[in-house]
């Protein structure tokens, strides 16, 4: 009874000075604005770096050579195409590897000069990275055998030798003082982060490492895994083909490492976590000075309303029921303007979504917490000016001017 | 049967570092369904003892009794529960809730009464029916005269047929030809067997009265019974 009269007379109180309500609650609005619009960013953005990964990755893993640790000494031995071929022939994980030979040469074709990344590997390169053909074919498995001279292009490199891939098919260039057939284009694939395959070209690998680099050495080897086994299963049975071909005995460290790109994953997290404990900070900041916000226009209405609590209490009110009355107009107030919040960052992550391509989730347990921690603040700030209003002497409170 | 039994009350308030005795020992009764005028220049203590009376105030000595029971000792929500159910006020400027209709402002006590829904509104219907505005009840305090508001605050007083009606100068901000139609009301009311009692400072209002009691610096200095009825 006295709670429905409370509200009613909240929502009458809030309408009859509704500019300097609306005005007290913008820092509300702001802080539940932002928290909803950049939980939402947050979450649309994870969801597209997820997806730009786990287009290679996630059953991916690479193996490196070990590097020299500041002054301790490790055996550098170099990860080599026999190792990769050890990989290859251990038959017990179904597997498929792919190693790849890397570094940057010049390239000619007329009068146009670049320098460019040069990646030699075998055809379960573009398999493993989920490349596609445009235009002409990939190198096969015996243009590698045979060592010879042909290329792949990457969707950019046409375009930066100022023609177009289609017309360099079946043309020959000059790739650091060697020639080379271009026998096919790449669609284009986009960035992931580290490099750009759109601007690379590609060589058999026995091409690249006896006639280009002039060296077996291989700058990684990628194994990806077949789904009936886990990478941690796949990481043990690399581990223990390439110490057998390192030749490495019991209790000595590897030379070589494999990376597992869950370590990506939880890189993410922590950056996650990070970005959320400062957003909540933000918001937490902001809210604090809406509450004050709140609390001081309190203040402001019970003096304004001396008169009517006087009247209340001589009409029967007990202390709570004020208490009650008020503390439910300053919690009105801040999920009012909670909710003003939720609209105006829905708003904002949805015109950014629109204008990035993403996916539009609505993060709905942010919205009902923020409505609610909103209310929270308002019961907060509002238990000392409700208590103020209870305890006025009804006698002097009608007398007030 | 006396209503309200005051005995010998005091009240004393520290003003600064001065102490001012706005009631110096009063004693009197009031007995069920007195008409009764209680007057007094400003400064006499008559705002206290009004204030004490209506239970908005507690003495510092001395007892009262209303419906045989003390409330001198009693505090806060205690006082709340016996304005609520014994005593129903009426002010000079009716203090009715600006935003509020005429039958809500008259469902307020009940509200704080704890009445239901249905309850509030039968009640709060039937008593403005009383006083006589039953076409008014769904109009804001803006939208009726002094004379109107003055019945909406009337019928507020009255709804929880409470012991007593205090009128605190019911007609001080109404033209006279109202005030003499808000007088009738109170009339009407009384040979209804309502309790009554009006403070105010005109002699013509409280003659119209049963008995006055003049109140002159914290004392009653006169008592006077009429025969008029």
């Amino acid at each position: 009874m006295i709670l429905d009269e409370s509200i009613t007379t909240a929502l009458d109180s809030i309408k009859a000075n509704l500019l300097r309500s609306l005005l007290t609650t913008i820092a509300i609005v702001i802080g539940t604005a932002s928290v909803i619009a950049m939980v939402g960013i947050g979450s649309s953005a994870q969801r597209a770096i997820d997806d730009s990964i786990t287009n290679v990755s996630a059953r991916t893993l690479s193996v490196y050579p070990s590097r020299g640790r500041g002054s301790q000494k490790i055996n550098s031995t170099p990860l080599t195409i026999s190792d990769a071929d050890a990989l290859i022939e251990d038959n017990e994980i179904n597997w498929r590897v792919s190693p790849e030979i890397r570094s940057s040469k010049s390239l000619k074709y007329g009068n146009e000069s670049i320098t460019i990344s040069v990646i030699g590997g075998r055809k379960t390169y573009f398999d493993v990275q989920g490349y596609e053909i445009e235009t002409g074919n990939f190198f096969t498995e015996r243009d590698d055998l045979a060592r010879k001279r042909v290329a792949v292009l990457g969707s950019n490199v046409g375009t930066e030798l100022k023609t177009s891939s289609k017309m360099l098919i079946g043309k020959e260039v000059d790739m650091g003082g060697v020639t080379f057939k271009i026998i096919g284009a790449l669609k284009p694939e986009g960035a992931t982060g580290w490099s750009n395959p759109d601007d690379i070209i590609y060589v058999p690998l026995l091409t690249a490492s006896d006639r280009l680099f002039g060296r077996d050495r291989v700058d990684s080897i990628r194994v990806e895994v077949p789904n009936t086994y886990t990478p941690e299963e796949a990481m043990i049975s690399i581990e223990r083909v390439l110490r057998r071909e390192h030749d490495i005995g019991p209790g000595e460290e590897n030379n070589f490492r494999i990376n597992d790109w869950s370590q990506f994953t939880d890189l993410r997290k922590q950056a996650t976590a990070i970005f959320s404990g400062l957003l909540i900070g933000i918001a937490g900041i902001s809210l604090m000075v809406g509450g004050i916000g709140v609390m001081n226009i309190m203040l402001v209405s019970v003096t304004e309303r001396t008169r009517e609590i006087g009247l209340r209490k001589a009409l029967g009110a007990t202390q709570n029921a004020i208490l009650l009355q008020f503390i439910i107009e300053a919690v009105t107030l801040c999920i009012i303007g909670g909710i003003i919040g939720v609209i105006f960052g829905s708003s904002l992550y949805f015109l950014v979504t629109v204008f990035q391509d993403w996916v539009f989730t609505i993060p709905f347990s942010a919205i009902i917490g923020s409505v609610i921690f909103s209310g929270c603040v308002g019961l907060f700030f509002g238990i000392w000016p409700a208590k103020k209003a209870a305890a006025l002497d009804p006698a002097v409170a009608l007398r007030f001017e | 049967m006396n209503v309200i039994k005051v005995n010998n009350i005091t009240k004393h308030y520290l003003l600064g570092s001065q102490k001012v005795e706005a009631l110096r020992g009063v004693t009197f009764g009031i007995r069920q369904g007195e008409f009764i005028a209680i007057m007094g220049p400003s400064g006499s203590g008559k705002s206290t003892l009004m204030n004490i009376i209506g239970c908005l105030d507690s003495p510092t000595n001395g007892t009262y009794h209303l419906n045989n029971k003390e409330v001198s000792t009693l505090e806060g929500d205690e006082l709340a529960g016996i304005r609520n159910r014994e005593i129903g006020f009426v002010f000079q400027n009716f203090h009715l809730l600006a935003r509020n209709s005429a039958l809500d402002n008259v469902m307020l006590p009940l509200k704080y009464a704890g009445f239901n829904r249905d309850d509030q509104l039968k009640k709060a219907r039937e008593t403005l029916s009383k006083v006589g505005l039953e076409s008014r009840m769904n109009h804001q305090p803006s939208e009726l005269s002094g004379g109107q508001q003055q019945r909406v605050a009337i019928a507020r007083a009255l709804v929880n047929n409470p012991s007593i009606l205090f009128a605190d100068e019911p007609t001080g901000n109404l033209d006279s030809q109202t005030g003499h139609d808000v007088m009738q009301l109170f009339h009407n009311l009384h040979q209804q067997g309502q309790t009554i009692i009006l403070i105010t400072h005109e002699n013509e209002i409280a003659a119209e009265a049963q008995r006055v009691i003049y109140i002159k610096d914290g004392l009653i200095e006169s008592d006077i019974k009429k025969d008029k009825v």
